[in-house]
Formats: structure tokens, sequence, C-alpha cells
């Protein structure tokens, strides 16, 4: 132990970077594979259906502009180049927790139907993201309620409004209406990626207002 | 209390700009209490009669990168929140070189020139003047380099990512670097002021 009292201060403080150093190699820093959820957290938010958008929302959003959120596309680099809704950006499912998304940010989630993103929202969950949120039902459900809504059989005139509007939604995506007969099954071509829709954005029931702007942020 | 203070929501903006000017503070007078606020034993490294400057900053990366880990280790710190700076490689080696080159040339580094302004030196004051002026005509240039500005983007990217190694062996690796670079460091010193001695006599 008298050699210690040989080192010079400098030489000591080397010795504690160095044993510090060779400590961390042992030491579990970056974000391990395994995932801790609170279950009684999740569940009672996805009883309260706190853990979804509906594809309603979600083009409301869209249609508004809005910043505060990202669009996250889990299915594969090849099906999002064949279709993606709008503002979307792909983060393949296996790679959803690698650090592309950040942990406070708002993100929304969706594959073709609604178990892929559901799973991805779980995993995220248990990494401690805490604006997670599931675009419910997926591209089939956008497909569904917002390309291409169906005309209403006997229609009252509440639902026939309703419809009007969806017309309008329906058109600044791309897609149009169908007749009621084949709920699920589409039958039409999906809209090709536009950069600017050419149909005027439709007007939207007040309620849905614009969230903060995303921060950019530098060094 | 877990950090980092400004993404977990601790404080807003404001208060961040008041957390960066004492940080700053901070910066500033340790510079200037290691010596950084003159050019003399600025450059002395780059003769290499004197390489405090390696010395202090391989130090401040080491205790921070230490801290960085065993405080991420013991969950006051989530990594993964942490800011990375994207990597644009080309731009930032010739960046690089360009600051070395002005740091041969002028004796001074950004930070360490207004160190030096703010103890009266007027070498100092005429380097923070040429680099306004060159950040104005860089502004004003924009549209000529933009290329350049944007060369060799690979995103943000650490080092345990693109090595594929564990974060733990990369801490190790450069604390052995820096200290095997210090014990370098002050043989090469002797050796210099070896050198210097009989000259001078």
């Amino acid at each position: 132990m008298r050699w210690i009292s040989k080192l010079s201060f400098n030489q000591k403080l080397g010795a504690l970077a160095l044993a510090l150093g060779s400590l961390a190699v042992f030491a579990n820093v970056a974000p391990g594979h395994t995932v801790t959820v609170d279950a009684r957290e999740i569940l009672t938010g996805v009883e309260r259906q706190e853990d979804h958008v509906t594809p309603g929302e979600l083009a409301a959003w869209i249609i508004e502009g809005r910043t505060d959120y990202r669009l996250v596309d889990i299915r594969d680099e090849k099906a999002f180049a064949e279709y993606h809704v709008p503002t979307a950006e792909n983060v393949p499912l296996a790679t959803v927790a690698d650090g592309a998304l950040g942990r406070t940010e708002r993100i929304v989630l969706y594959g073709d139907g609604g178990i892929h993103a559901a799973q991805a929202w779980m995993v995220l969950k248990g990494r401690g993201y805490t604006h997670v949120y599931t675009l419910r039902e997926g591209l089939d459900a956008w497909k569904d309620e917002v390309l291409f809504p169906a005309v209403p059989q006997n229609p009252t005139p509440e639902q026939q409004a309703r419809f009007e509007r969806s017309v309008q939604v329906a058109k600044f995506f791309g897609g149009q209406p169908r007749a009621a007969a084949a709920p699920g099954s589409v039958p039409m071509a999906l809209p090709t990626q536009v950069a600017a829709p050419a149909v005027a954005p439709p007007t939207l029931p007040a309620g849905a207002g614009g969230g903060p702007k995303k921060k950019r942020e530098g060094c | 209390m877990s950090a980092p203070f400004y993404k977990l929501g601790a404080f807003g903006d404001e208060a961040s700009l008041v957390v960066a000017f004492l940080i700053g503070i901070g910066f500033g007078f340790f510079l200037e209490r290691a010596g950084f606020g003159s050019a003399k034993k600025l450059v002395s490294q780059f003769y290499l009669t004197d390489l405090a400057v390696f010395k202090v900053m391989f130090t401040a990366i080491v205790t921070a990168m230490l801290g960085v880990t065993y405080l991420s280790w013991a969950g006051f710190l989530d990594l993964s929140l942490v800011y990375l700076v994207p990597t644009y490689w080309i731009a930032q080696v010739v960046g690089g070189l360009l600051l070395g080159v002005g740091f041969v040339v002028g004796g001074y580094c950004p930070g360490t020139s207004i160190a030096a302004t703010a103890t009266g030196k007027l070498d100092g004051l005429l380097f923070v003047l040429g680099f306004a002026a060159g950040t104005l005509g860089f502004a004003l240039a924009f549209p000529l380099v933009k290329g350049l500005y944007t060369a060799g983007a690979i995103g943000t990217k650490t080092l345990p990512q693109v090595l594929g190694i564990p974060y733990g062996i990369l801490v190790f690796g450069v604390v052995l670097m820096a200290v095997s670079g210090f014990v370098g460091a002050s043989w090469v010193e002797k050796k210099m002021a070896a050198k210097a001695a009989p000259a001078t006599e």
C-alpha cells in the first residue's frame, strides 16, 4: 500500500479513472432488451381507451397540419413505399425501440391491422415512452373510414351530414366513397402518394385544436 | 430526480437560458484558470513543449464520460434522451481541419478567444472579431457551400453502434487511451524541455 503514497496527485487521479473505466466494462449502461411494465397502469389506460387515436382523429390532425406528434408506419419498407398515410415516417417494427423515437415525443404507431402496432406500443410503454398511441385498427380502418367511407343505407339527416363531411375528407386524402355492400373489403385502388393534396382542406368540426409546435434542438 | 432535466420538463425554456449562462460562466472561468486565456500557452501544444490543452481537454472528456456512465448506470440519467449531434463526416472533417488551421494561425479556438477577450487581451478580441466576420461570411455564402454543409450525412451515430462493441468496453478503451496519452504527453514534454535546455544556455 505504500506505493500509493508515492504517486503524485495526477497519477492517483489517473489510476482512479482506470479503475472506474475497468468497472464500467461490467456496468450495464445501454438500454437492455427486457421491458418492465406497470400492468395496472397500462391496462387501465387501455380500458379508458387512452391508448389509441381513431382514423377520423388522425385525419383531422393531418388536415390541421399539426406538428406536435410523429406518425410512425411500422410496416416494412416495401409496404411503406406502396402506400402510407400522408406525413408518416417508416420505422419498421423490429427497430421501433432502437432510439429513432424520443421517449417524451407524442408518437402514433400504425401497421396493417391493429395487432403489430399494439405490440410495439406495449414494448415502448415498457421502455418508458410516455406518449405512445396506436391508430385504432391500423391501415385497414384508415381505408374503411377515411379513404373509402361507406355510403349509409337509409341515413338519418345526421348520418347523411356526417357522411358528406367524410367524403370531403376522403377526397382530401385521394380516396372516394364506396357502396355500403362490403365493409372490410376495399375494392378501390389506393391513391398514389402526392406531395400536396389537390383538393382544398375540408372544414373540420371545432374542438380539435393544434398542440404546441415541436421544438428543434441544436448544439 | 432524473436527468436530463430539460427534456424531462424540470425547467422550461427561460430557465434553460439561465442554466446555459451559468454553465458558460463556469466553462470560461476554468478555461482561464487552466491558462487557456493565453495564446502562448495554447499554441505551445503545437510545438510539443506544453501539452496542457491536450491533457485538460482529455481529462474533461474522461471525467464527463465516467460521470455519464455511472449516472446512467445508477438510473439518474436517461441516455436515450441525451441529444446527439448528427454525423456529417465529410463536413466535420473539413470543418475540423479548418478549425485546426485557425487555431495554429490565430492562437485561439472560439471558446478560449472569448475567455482571453474577457481578461482584456487584444489578440483575443481581434480573434473574436475575426470569427464573427467568418460566421457572417459563411451565412452569406451559405447557398454556395450548402452541398458541403451536409456532406457525408450518416445520421446520429454512436461509437458503440459503429464499432459494434458494448458501451462499457468503449468507456474502458477511451480511459486507456487518455491515460496512455497523459503518460506519452509528459514524456514528450520532458524530451522537448531537454532539447530546448542546451539552446538557452
